[in-house]
């Protein structure tokens, strides 16, 4: 069955049949969320909130761009809303993942090892979300949904060229930052 | 390679996007520059950060968790009352029982009589000073 059909039967007050799009398309949206949250909690607490939208919003949706497009530009809007949001409300929430982290710490037995890990992360982290919005979206689709220039310039509703432009302009800022903040712990 | 054209080129290397030549190129650079060396392990930090957090799994129940929040919605939505219930009929019996309220109101205050005017005494009564007479109980207890 596509995803249009699926819609279809779902507009038709078949609601049950949403499940098959929840159950299909939860780990995407949920991977994007994680690029802009980069906490599991949250990224599943939004990934809620986004299905909820879809499915109030279904009818508006019209087959011009693909089912993954038009849920991957409802996943970005309302991370970037979130995270709007949430910047009032940034010092707790630094306070927060200071001490909770969600992601798999990788084997390894030395504590100080550990602790280098985890600083790592953070300061990438802190790297990419102080990237612009736009670069910063090229960068999640591009390497947390692992989307092609063109996929992603469907979703940003904007040339492959300006992806382009867009994703150096990401790396090239995030090699800046990185090597600024390498350079001050070399001191 | 130099260190411009390196830092240039990291990220395609660590994509295996550079050729055979140029990838050589690269890694006899990073042998020998400090400072690209650190860079090149800064991106393929990047890399390993960004797959680490990519490969995190939802919690299973999270399609169940979906659904049941839409089936709730749902159900808020069904048993709440009609438009036309709540824009018209509300406004209307509320104005409808304060003008019955007012009325009889009005209509009760009218039955209603003070003292004043129930027990008004006659006027050949009213000079009839009864202050002076002695009372039933002065003659009892005398």
């Amino acid at each position: 069955m596509t995803d249009l059909e699926i819609i279809q039967l779902v507009l038709h007050n078949d609601r049950a049949y949403f499940r098959l799009l929840v159950e299909k398309y939860q780990k995407l949206v949920f991977r994007t969320c994680m690029g802009y949250l980069h906490h599991k909690e949250d990224a599943e607490d939004l990934t809620q909130e986004i299905f909820v939208q879809v499915y109030q919003s279904l009818a508006t949706y019209k087959s011009e761009a693909t089912f993954p497009t038009w849920l991957y530009r409802i996943s970005v809007n309302a991370s970037l809303n979130h995270l709007r949001k949430a910047s009032k409300w940034g010092f707790f929430q630094r306070f927060e993942n200071r001490f909770e982290s969600d992601v798999p710490i990788p084997s390894t037995e030395n504590p100080e090892e550990l602790f280098i890990q985890d600083e790592h992360r953070i300061w990438v982290n802190k790297a990419l979300d102080s990237l612009p919005e736009k670069q910063r979206t090229a960068i999640v689709l591009s390497k947390y949904d692992d989307l092609s220039q063109k996929e992603i310039a469907a979703v940003m509703l904007t040339t492959e060229g300006a992806v382009e432009a867009l994703l150096q302009r990401a790396k090239a800022n995030l090699r800046v930052k990185l090597q600024t903040k390498q350079k001050k712990n070399q001191k | 390679m130099n260190c411009v054209t390196c830092k240039n080129q990291v990220e395609a290397y660590l994509e295996g996007e550079l050729s055979q030549g140029a990838g050589i190129q690269m890694e006899d650079h990073l042998s020998s520059c400090k400072e690209c060396a650190a860079l090149y392990r800064t991106m393929l930090l990047v890399n390993r950060i960004t797959a680490e957090e990519k490969n995190v799994e939802p919690n299973p129940f999270l399609a169940t968790r979906i659904l049941a929040r839409i089936e709730g919605l749902e159900e808020v939505r069904s048993k709440r009352p009609n438009p036309f219930a709540q824009k018209v009929l509300k406004p209307v019996l509320i104005s409808v029982s304060i003008a019955v309220a007012v009325f009889f109101g009005v209509l009760t205050g009218g039955i209603y009589q003070t003292d004043s005017i129930r027990g008004q005494v006659p006027v050949e009564l009213s000079y009839l000073n009864d202050a002076s007479m002695e009372s039933v109980e002065f003659y009892a207890n005398n």
